[in-house]
């Protein structure tokens, strides 16, 4: 599963949590303005019911005013009521849905009608002169009105009436409950789905981070261990965008591996063809020596200066030869050789090699306190060696002045070989460092020109450098790093 | 002085004339017959030359590195012969040949000589003092 996948996946749980619990919300608020609805509605039909039975009660009082009385406006009420009534009742009929109380408004009407037709007849014969309306009115008076008829058609319909209130307050409240209970779940809801998606963003946030803060180390280590030189591989059993770049980090570890063994291969070749090489070329040069000198034992009497000088050449050219491959075997021999780590007191080995290079001419000056280190006695002193006998050798002072310095870096050291020699030109400071490189004539000056190919050989051996500045004709300073080794004594 | 039989195992021309030219310097007596490698020395040892000639040669000077077959292998057989055991052998060697010599040391040898064969400017030079070591050890 690739990581983009992964995140997609966290993020889509994360959108249905709060799509949930939006819809939830929705349903809640629309419950809401529905009992809003509903409530003003409710509360509109009670009002319409008030005035309904309201103005019920003033036909009945203004009908029995005018029988007690017989004065006309006691009937204004009750005009009124038949003119309005009727649309009310039509109003209330479009408010009310439930089938129940439709059925009630429908029995309050039929008793209404009743009423209206009881008091009609009545009113109607009571205002007639007529002596047979006079005799109809009374007998309706006697049958009807003392019979309760009205009274008891006006109590059925006050007895609906109050059905009809009570039974749209409890429909209210029950609303009122319903609405409540809904208010209640939907924050449960909420409540449940916000530590849902919480949890989600946190344990898969947590997730993706260990997934990709864990490998992303582990491979910030590996490429740490290929800039060390330590070409290893790192397992991966991810199947994502990462495991590219750790495929790719391995197998760039491994073509590393690979150069790096064949070039090391190489060089080992390399320094044994030179070995193998110069060893071989000086058999016939000592051949050559030798014959030489045969020559002139066997004929020292008939020898011209002419032929004399020319055997000489011979002597000198065959030296110099012999010095060169001497040199490319030491400068061959410095990979070859095992390398022997051992206690170097850096000032006893210094003054040794004073007493052994420098002539009595020479002022030497180590500057500071030297270091007493765990290394490999050979190479330093090669390197010590090699610069000390090369300010010996160019020096044109009457009195020759060699200053050595040390430097602790901390994880390494640095070494200074001062002198005030001849000097070197800036344009050679490069130059001088190739083997058989010299800046002087042969003839006028013997020098392989090996010295500080040597020394630079071994200095890359030690993962070291040197640098070199110089005045011509004042004199020239070397500078070498050297090297801590953590060897056990 | 009695004659001294010296068998001189060496592939270069001047190498032999060296020694040669070295023993006739130190005169020191002696019958010197020469071999250029390991198989004709041996054939010289055990009479089967070209022309039949078997020797018995009190000191053998052998070079390390011949061709057809070398000094360490030469040295490995003769020290296996009873009869040829006991003759002291002396290694020609340059000093850069350091592992050889260390196997020549392993198979028994009496001494070294060092090349080049430095005689003539000095009587202690380490040749020449090989050369008279040499012939007082056969005397």
């Amino acid at each position: 599963m690739t990581i983009k996948f992964k995140l997609f996946t966290g993020i889509l749980i994360l959108i249905s949590i709060f799509a949930v619990d939006f819809f939830v919300n929705q349903r809640l608020s629309k419950d809401v303005i529905k009992n809003t609805a509903y409530l003003n509605n409710s509360e509109a039909i009670i009002r319409n019911s008030n005035i309904l039975n309201k103005l019920m009660i003033d036909m009945q009082s203004g009908l029995r005013g005018y029988l007690l009385t017989d004065q006309e406006d006691f009937l204004v009420p009750y005009y009124e009521g038949l003119k309005s009534v009727p649309s009310l009742l039509k109003e209330q009929k479009k408010l009310v849905n439930s089938s129940n109380q439709k059925e009630r408004l429908d029995s309050i009407h039929t008793l209404h009608l009743k009423w209206i037709d009881y008091s009609n007849a009545l009113i109607t014969t009571k205002k007639d002169t007529l002596p047979e309306a006079n005799a109809r009115y009374i007998e309706l008076f006697e049958r009807r009105v003392k019979a309760r008829y009205g009274k008891r058609l006006n109590d059925s319909i006050r007895d609906i009436f109050q059905d009809f209130d009570s039974y749209e307050y409890r429909r209210r409240q029950d609303r009122r409950r319903t609405l409540e209970k809904s208010i209640e779940d939907t924050r449960f809801i909420t409540f449940i789905l916000a530590i849902c998606s919480i949890t989600v963003a946190l344990v898969s946030g947590l997730y993706i981070i260990r997934l990709i803060t864990t490998r992303i180390s582990k491979m910030v280590d590996l490429a740490e261990e290929i800039s060390k030189g330590n070409f290893k591989t790192m397992k991966d059993n991810q199947h994502d965008e990462l495991r590219k770049l750790s495929e790719s980090l391995n197998t760039m570890s491994t073509i590393l591996d690979k150069n790096f063994k064949e070039l090391t291969k190489k060089n080992k070749e390399l320094d044994e063809f030179a070995y193998v090489v110069s060893h071989d070329l000086k058999a016939p040069l000592r051949g050559i020596d030798n014959i030489t000198k045969w020559l002139e034992e066997d004929h020292e009497q008939e020898l011209t200066p002419d032929v004399k000088r020319n055997l000489d050449l011979i002597k000198g050219r065959t030296k110099r030869l012999e010095n060169m491959i001497n040199g490319l075997l030491d400068y061959a021999r410095i990979g070859k050789v095992k390398r022997g780590f051992q206690k170097v007191a850096v000032e006893k080995m210094l003054n040794e090699l004073v007493e052994l290079l420098v002539p009595p001419n020479f002022v030497v000056n180590i500057k500071n306190k030297m270091p007493v280190l765990m290394t490999d006695k050979l190479h330093i002193e090669q390197v010590f060696s090699n610069l000390i006998s090369n300010a010996v050798k160019y020096n044109d002072k009457p009195v020759g002045r060699i200053d050595i310095g040390a430097f602790d870096w901390g994880d390494y050291y640095e070494f200074t070989v001062q002198d005030n020699g001849i000097g070197i030109q800036s344009a050679y400071y490069e130059k001088i460092f190739t083997i058989f490189q010299t800046l002087q004539e042969r003839d006028a000056f013997e020098s392989t020109g090996v010295g500080l190919a040597i020394v630079k050989k071994i200095l890359e051996d030690h993962k070291s450098t040197i640098t070199v500045e110089s005045i011509s004709g004042k004199g020239t300073v070397f500078t070498f790093t050297w090297p801590k080794y953590l060897v056990n004594e | 002085m009695n004659q001294k039989t010296i068998l001189l195992v060496e592939d270069d021309y001047v190498d032999v004339t060296s020694v040669k030219r070295a023993l006739g310097k130190l005169n020191i007596p002696h019958d010197l017959h020469v071999a250029h490698n390991g198989v004709d020395a041996l054939a010289l040892l055990n009479g089967n030359s070209p022309d039949g000639t078997k020797i018995k040669p009190d000191i053998i000077i052998l070079d390390l590195n011949m061709p057809k077959m070398n000094g360490i292998e030469f040295l490995g057989i003769i020290k296996n012969y009873y009869s040829l055991k006991s003759i002291k052998v002396f290694v020609m060697t340059t000093s850069s040949e350091e592992y050889d010599r260390a196997a020549a040391e392993n198979l028994g040898i009496t001494g070294y000589i060092l090349k080049p064969l430095d005689f003539e400017k000095s009587k202690d030079s380490p040749a020449s003092s090989t050369f008279q070591l040499m012939s007082e050890l056969v005397n």
